[in-house]
């Protein structure tokens, strides 16, 4: 018996490829965005935990340090006079290779001789006597260097031949002594773009004189002791962190971000669920009679479901599959995207390989599963309610989903009710605000169809007034068909709603960094220094040129900036020192009143101001305290204001040069503003400033600051972009099943028209304005439901996930670029079925019933 | 070449194609009708009415041979121009399913008109008016699906009418319907069809019909035979 049943469902299915193909489709697509995200985002960060896994072997903590480094002393104080062993000195910094496509290479200065717990992976894969001879040769030859095996192929370098590459310092010349081979591609990723040495090439190269990055430490859980002696001898600007927190800090820093990328991924899935959900419907209800007679045979009500289950299953198992390959090229393709943006916003990440891991695919073939099997109960059930005597027609099925239809509208008002109670009593949490945007969207997509049929009752009068019954007809073909058309139109709404929330949001957004960075560029010319602010010359250097700018000609006066880091609440802290004259302090957009002595106190005083990303992630209010880590222990910082600033969402603190230099080492400048005189070309004011300058050193007028700011605004968004056009394609995809199949019922129908006489365009014609007003009616729809969703996006889920206020802009463009998007989608969607239905002999169409 | 019938068929062939097999449904049909003559079409079922219903209005074309209607060799015009002369000459009751599920009853018989028209106030009273004829006068409004099989037929009847064509076709009108309602719309077909001295074709099972046929034609080895 069932041999036959699931006989008769295979044939149903072969016969249907078209409806096949799609819901397939649709389960892929729908896991494929979900786990590219996953994939593309755990790669990321796990290439950056695994980097430093791989180079710092076992090491447990890691002594780390602001801009100004570790003083090599601290390292052998430590290991000679405190007597602490496992200790690793590290010198690490960027260098640009001259020859092939000037990649840039990580220069990883060691010291070849330090105990074996702290070797690094690739150490540990060389045989003892070649490592110990090759890393003397190390030692004891200038500039001599390691590269991996294959990095040295691909570049096509020997043993002892020599390469250069370019430093702060200016071009270098090294010398390939040797290569170390990896086992496993991890390591291979990341030993791609390494360069090893000693620690002596390091600091000459990269211009550290006796200077350290970092210190690696392995400190046995029960040495409690060590760990205080080391807290002990660190100074001011060094902080000793366990490797774990690091990998956790790292993760914790991207939270928001991947969070926000995840429920992107999940929007996906939903609309993916709506065109499963509508495929298995048209499955079933294809199938009433067979059904039917089935019953009649004697197939009870649990085999026809279990039947309709496998059915589901079967196209769950496929299209999760499909979508988990799917879902691995295209993380291939969003892993570069989401690396750069956190290479961008968050920290350094060297090498990005796409990690698939069981855990992973697993994730993937759980949602693809279940989110079919959610979708596909209601018309599993509905399958079971068909009677054997009495067959429903496709009208009379239509009165049960209109009934249906009632009810769904009051658990969608209760939906999104919900969804703006959560929204509004969510608290901090991101994923509770995210919840109830899908809250949101799901009530309105429930709501859809109801809303549906009112707004066709008014269409059909308004069509029905200028066109008669032919234009009656797309309205009353839309409500007759609600079941098919509600969802379609369902699906359609909640990807364009998404799109014009995110695009207001976007926009909003836009506007008000625009605006920030246009007020926080007061000056006329800008000189970025960049280099590492570790070189002793550093400083020095910048002071001289300082001091030349300022006896320009036309040069009316300079403001300064230094960003660097320090350590805060024992957090390493970004911190932005300032030198300001009145022009620059109007440039600071304040988060609420400020005092008139404000700028004398944060002169003179011990105080502090901090970016509003900073007050909202570390609960900081005026008045509060901020500990500081000095050379001469910690200093408190009061909190005098809390100011805009877009530049990063974790924030950062910023002080008066006085202050700094009261407690830290001079740095040097990162950025000098110049303020022309009124009347000074400062085309001929910015190519004086240039030949003062190095390589090093760049000046920018400020529309050019402007221009590049908003280019990295826009580039941070297109991997938002690029997901909110997947979920439109799901859509799309969605809207083009239900059409087909919504067509496909109706044949008999069309068959009927034609034989009264209708030609075949105006069947196209009548089609065509059916699937548009879908699409228009989606995207009315949309407009106050877009706009909800920009409002929590604004107000509760970015605020809380990167703590950014923004002012909500309206742009109307954006709306009608919505409803365009609809229309047109369904438009598009709606040409092959018309032109298939047209096309359909009017004999055969009749031939069918 | 001018005719008096109404209808004229000249050595008509149609044949299927199925899984690679050509399968002959007609082989050189020959057949006049003489215009307001009512003829019944008798057959096994797959003997081919519905497919000679079909090729009468156009809505399938032949392999080969003529079907003169009014004079027009309808076989000789484009897919377009013979839709166009269906909605002006032809209509059409089919046995079940007829009515379009969307529209109204009353807009179901104004979509003919106003195919080939602008629908005036006339018009709606026309409908009006024909409904009464066939006691629907209270389901104007109704949609198809609320209305009995028998009302249906009917509603079809009324549909097949309105534009006043030169020739009905029906396939098989009463299948569907019980002895008494099948007699009331054959009736109906009747006073209306012949009252108003119009051609008609009607495939059907029914005896009854028998007695007031014209011409009683059965299709047998794929020809037109006179019983
Ligand atoms: N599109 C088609 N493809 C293949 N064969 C067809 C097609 N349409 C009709 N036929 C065949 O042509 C023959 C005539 O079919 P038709 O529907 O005209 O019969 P009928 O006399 O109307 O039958 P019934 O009384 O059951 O309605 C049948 O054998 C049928 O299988
Ligand atoms: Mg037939």
């Amino acid at each position: 018996m069932s041999a036959i049943l699931k006989r008769s469902s295979r044939n149903f299915l072969w016969q249907h490829p078209w409806q096949l193909a799609l819901a397939i489709l649709g389960i892929a697509l729908g896991v494929a965005v979900v786990i590219a995200i996953d994939l593309a985002m755990e790669s990321s960060l796990k290439s950056f935990n695994q980097a430093s896994q791989a180079m710092s072997g076992t090491a447990t903590h890691r002594i780390i340090a602001s801009d100004g480094g570790l003083d090599e002393k601290l390292y052998t104080g430590l290991r000679v006079e405190r007597g602490i062993a496992n200790l690793a000195p590290i010198v690490t910094g960027y260098v640009k290779l001259v020859q092939p496509g000037e990649d840039n290479f990580k220069l990883i200065g060691i010291d070849p001789f330090i105990e074996k717990s702290l070797h690094a992976g690739w150490q540990n894969g060389q045989s003892e006597s070649f490592s110990r001879d090759l890393l003397t040769r190390l030692l004891s030859e200038p500039n001599s260097v390691l590269l991996s095996e294959k990095t040295a192929q691909q570049l096509h370098l020997q043993i002892n031949d020599q390469f250069k590459v370019i430093t702060d310092q200016g071009a270098q010349q090294l010398k390939l002594i040797g290569l170390f081979s990896v086992n496993d591609a991890v390591a291979e990723q990341i030993s791609a773009k390494l360069i090893i040495t000693d620690i002596a090439t390091a600091q000459e190269v990269l211009g550290l004189f006796g200077r350290l990055s970092s210190i690696d430490i392995v400190i046995e859980p029960d040495d409690p002791g060590t760990l205080a002696a080391i807290q002990q001898s660190l100074p001011g600007s060094a902080l000793l962190v366990s490797i774990d927190s690091q990998a956790e800090s790292m993760r914790e820093m991207t939270r928001a971000f991947a969070i926000n990328l995840k429920a992107l991924g999940l929007l996906s899935l939903l609309v993916g669920m709506f065109l499963i959900y509508n495929t298995m419907t048209f499955l079933v209800m294809q199938r009433r009679r067979l059904i039917g007679s089935l019953r009649l045979l004697g197939v009870t009500r649990q085999q026809i479901f279990k039947l309709v289950i496998g059915e589901a299953l079967l196209l769950a198992l496929i299209g999760t599959v499909v979508g988990i390959l799917l879902g691995i090229a295209l993380g291939q393709g969003l892993l570069y995207l989401i690396s750069g943006t956190i290479n961008a916003i968050y920290f350094r990440i060297d090498a990005a390989t796409l990690m698939i891991t069981p855990l992973q695919i697993g994730k993937g073939v759980l949602l693809g599963i279940s989110a079919t099997l959610l979708a596909v109960l209601p018309p599993a059930y509905e399958a079971t309610q068909l009677s054997a005597v009495k067959v429903l027609a496709r009208s009379q099925l239509e009165l049960g989903s209109r009934r249906l239809i009632k009810t769904v509208g009051l658990i969608s008002m209760l939906l999104i009710i919900g969804g703006l109670v959560t929204a509004w009593f969510s608290g901090q949490s991101i994923t509770l605000g995210l919840a109830s945007i899908f809250l949101i969207l799901f009530g309105f997509g429930l709501l859809t169809p109801a809303i549906t049929l009112l707004f066709t009752k008014l269409f059909e009068r308004v069509f029905g007034l200028f066109l008669g019954i032919l234009g009656r007809l797309p309205a009353r073909m839309v409500a007759a068909e609600i079941s098919r058309t509600g969802i379609a139109i369902a699906a359609l709404m909640i990807a364009v709603s998404a799109t014009i929330g995110m695009d207001l949001m976007i926009g909003s957004f836009r506007q008000t960094v625009a605006q920030w960075v246009h007020a926080s560029l007061p000056a006329d010319l800008y000189v970025s220094i960049l280099g590492d602010k570790m070189t002793a010359e550093k400083a020095l250097s910048d002071h001289q040129l300082k001091n030349e700018i300022a006896k320009l000609a036309g040069v009316q006066m300079l403001s300064s900036a230094l960003h660097t880091k320090l350590i805060a609440d024992d957090q390493l802290t970004k911190i932005s020192v300032f030198e300001l004259n009145e022009a620059s302090k109007q440039g600071f957009i304040f988060k609420h009143q400020v005092a008139d002595d404000l700028w004398a106190r944060f002169d003179n005083q011990q105080s502090i101001i901090v970016t509003e990303p900073y007050a909202y992630h570390h609960a900081v209010k005026i008045g509060q305290k901020i500990r500081l880590k000095t050379d001469q222990g910690e200093q408190a910082f009061e909190v005098i204001a809390i100011y805009a600033d877009y530049s990063g969402d974790q924030g950062h603190l910023a002080m008066s040069r006085q202050n700094y230099q009261r407690y830290w080492p001079d740095l040097g400048y990162s950025g000098i503003g110049v303020y022309a005189k009124a009347g000074t070309d400062l085309k001929q004011l910015e190519s004086r400033i240039n030949q003062l300058m190095t390589t090093q050193q760049t000046v920018k007028s400020n529309q050019d600051i402007y221009k590049a700011s908003m280019e990295v605004f826009e580039q941070t968004f297109t991997i938002t972009e690029t997901l909110r056009w997947l979920s439109a394609a799901i859509a799309f995809v969605g809207v083009f099943s239900a059409l087909m199949a919504l067509q496909f019922e109706r044949t008999r129908q069309l068959g009927i028209l034609r034989a009264i006489g209708i030609t075949s365009r105006q069947l196209t014609v009548l089609i065509i304005s059916e699937t548009g007003l879908m699409g228009l009616i989606a995207g009315l729809l949309a407009i106050p439901v877009g706009f909800i969703v920009a409002y929590v996006l604004i107000f509760v889920v970015y605020q809380r996930s990167f703590g950014w206020t923004m002012a909500f802009y309206f742009d109307a463009g954006v709306l009608y670029q919505g409803v365009a998007l609809a229309f047109i989608a369904a438009l598009l969607a709606g040409i092959f079925p018309a032109m298939k239905m047209a096309q359909t002999h009017p004999a055969e169409a009749l031939r069918t019933e | 070449m001018t005719t008096d019938a109404a209808i004229s068929i000249q050595k008509l062939n149609k044949s299927y194609q199925e899984s690679g097999q050509q399968h002959a449904v007609f082989n050189d049909l020959q057949l006049d009708v003489k215009r307001g003559e009512f003829i019944v079409l008798l057959g096994r079922s797959g003997s081919g009415k519905s497919t000679f219903l079909n090729l009468l209005s156009g809505i399938d074309p032949p392999d080969s041979g003529k079907v003169i209607i009014n004079n027009i060799d309808i076989t000789g015009l484009s897919e377009h121009d013979r839709t166009l002369f269906r909605r002006h000459h032809i209509g059409f009751v089919f046995q079940s399913y007829n009515l379009i599920p969307t529209l109204t009853v009353a807009e179901n018989l104004l979509l003919p008109l106003e195919l080939i028209k602008r629908v005036s106030r006339k018009d709606h009273d026309h409908v009006e008016e024909l409904l009464a004829k066939l006691k629907l006068s209270d389901r104007l409004d109704s949609y198809p699906d609320r209305l009995s099989g028998g009302e249906q037929q009917r509603v079809a009847i009324a549909r097949a009418l309105i534009h006043d064509p030169d020739v009905i076709l029906a396939d098989e009108p009463t299948g569907n319907l019980d002895l008494d309602t099948a007699e009331q719309v054959l009736e109906l077909l009747d006073i209306l069809v012949r009252k108003a001295g119009k051609t008609m074709i009607m495939a059907t099972h029914s005896q009854e019909v028998i007695g007031k046929a014209d011409r009683v034609l059965s299709i047998h080895n794929k020809t037109l035979q006179l019983r």
